[in-house]
């Protein structure tokens, strides 16, 4: 898949997003997609080191003519942050847990709301969001789930890292994408046929791929 | 192997292990095996941490899987990813470092269900449970204890020495086997 074209439909999404919170916060809200990593799967838990780092899970899956699933991962401070942006509290403290709950609920069906419709446009792929289900949990054991299913279907994970910005205050999160097979085959003959009508080709997107460190035996023996 | 002592920014759920003991972090598809006195730390889901233990050498390894059989995908190279694969592999190092007399047992946990709808059909967690439970009869390993399902995750640690494995949740639950 051309990293490229998914961090603008990334960055696509996230301005309608911006612009769906801004009319709602009647502030100006900025979501930027600076970042796109695509790994293997089974490294993403050490690439992003968080481990046991408590962490708040949106969990939206996508159905319609062709399936996906979305995870969007934030910390919980960094949820609190975006609750606070959300609701008319001062500060993180004074958010009402159900309500801040209610905020972070609401901001994911946008965001991812605004992802898929970047999406649909792009592949012509009609999909619906399910309403998301809330997780709260260690870092590693949330993605895990997503992660086992994944190593199922392909050997490589594509992640967006998120920046909220409302006047000082930012916040980050993780949204990770996981499509069916057919979802993408139609981003990659989308992007195929892209690159074909486009005389200029993008420069390379930004690629993180950490080196493999498959433990064998050999290493093993030497603690 | 240089042991992981990785800062993180966020707040980082402690175990009540012995306070000095080293601790070692086992990744997704990774085993690491020890004969120094040290704890392999690590996070689970519908994974399943596979916790063996030599109690005459008082070594131990810990192999954190994530699906049950190696011919779920094709070309893969990673033994430690599948519960077939991993246990005979980890029996193996711990019969290396033994000597010769060696009594080896496991303990696992794991295999949970965090996200209603995610896999409902496939169920990856009960089914690494029970290929890990069938692995370790295979390879006549006994299953001293198992604390598997439910729908959270678990940060565990495994005292290589003692052969405890101490299960923390985020709620602050905490499981000794």
């Amino acid at each position: 898949m051309d990293l490229q074209i998914l961090l603008e439909l990334g960055n696509i999404g996230a301005g309608h997003a911006a612009t769906s919170l801004s009319e709602i916060l009647q502030q100006p809200v900025s979501i930027d997609v600076p970042k796109i990593d695509s790994l293997p799967t089974h490294m993403i838990p050490k690439f992003y080191n968080k481990h046991d780092c408590p962490t708040t899970a949106l969990y939206t899956q996508l159905r319609g003519e062709s399936r996906c699933d979305i995870l969007l991962l934030l910390e919980v401070n960094e949820a609190a942050k975006i609750a606070t942006m959300m609701t008319t509290a001062a500060s993180p403290e004074e958010v009402d847990p159900a309500m801040g709950a209610s905020a972070i609920e609401e901001m994911s069906n946008i965001l991812v709301g605004s992802f898929l419709g970047a999406v649909s446009d792009f592949t012509s792929v009609k999909l619906v969001p399910t309403p998301p289900q809330h997780v709260v949990d260690s870092f590693d054991a949330i993605i895990d789930n997503f992660l086992v299913k994944q190593s199922l279907v392909s050997d490589e994970t594509v992640v967006f890292e998120t920046q909220f910005k409302r006047g000082e205050g930012t916040a980050s999160c993780l949204l990770m994408m996981f499509p069916s097979k057919e979802l993408q085959h139609a981003l990659i003959e989308k992007s195929r046929q892209w690159i074909g009508n486009e005389s200029t080709k993008a420069d390379k997107p930004e690629t993180i791929c950490p080196s493999e460190s498959t433990v064998n035996i050999s290493n093993c023996t030497k603690l | 192997m240089q042991p992981e002592l990785l800062a993180s920014p966020c707040p980082v759920v402690q175990a009540q292990a012995v306070p000095t003991m080293e601790e070692i972090r086992v990744e997704m598809a990774d085993m690491k095996v020890s004969r120094r006195p040290v704890e392999f730390i690590t996070s689970v889901g519908s994974c399943v941490a596979i916790c063996m233990h030599d109690s005459i050498s008082k070594c131990g390894g810990l192999a954190h899987i994530m699906l049950p059989n190696s011919s779920m995908t094709i070309h893969d190279s990673l033994p430690y990813k599948y519960a077939d694969t991993a246990v005979p592999a980890l029996a193996e190092v711990l019969r290396k470092f033994g000597e010769g007399k060696i009594q080896l047992s496991a303990k696992i946990t794991g295999g949970a269900n965090m996200f209603r709808n995610l896999d409902n059909s496939l169920n990856i967690g009960a089914r690494n449970v029970e290929a890990v439970k069938e692995a370790l009869t295979v390879n006549g390993i006994r299953l001293l204890a198992e604390d598997v399902g439910g729908a959270h995750g678990r940060r565990v640690a495994f005292n290589v020495v003692t052969g405890i494995v101490l299960i923390q949740s985020l709620s602050g639950e905490t499981k000794r086997l």
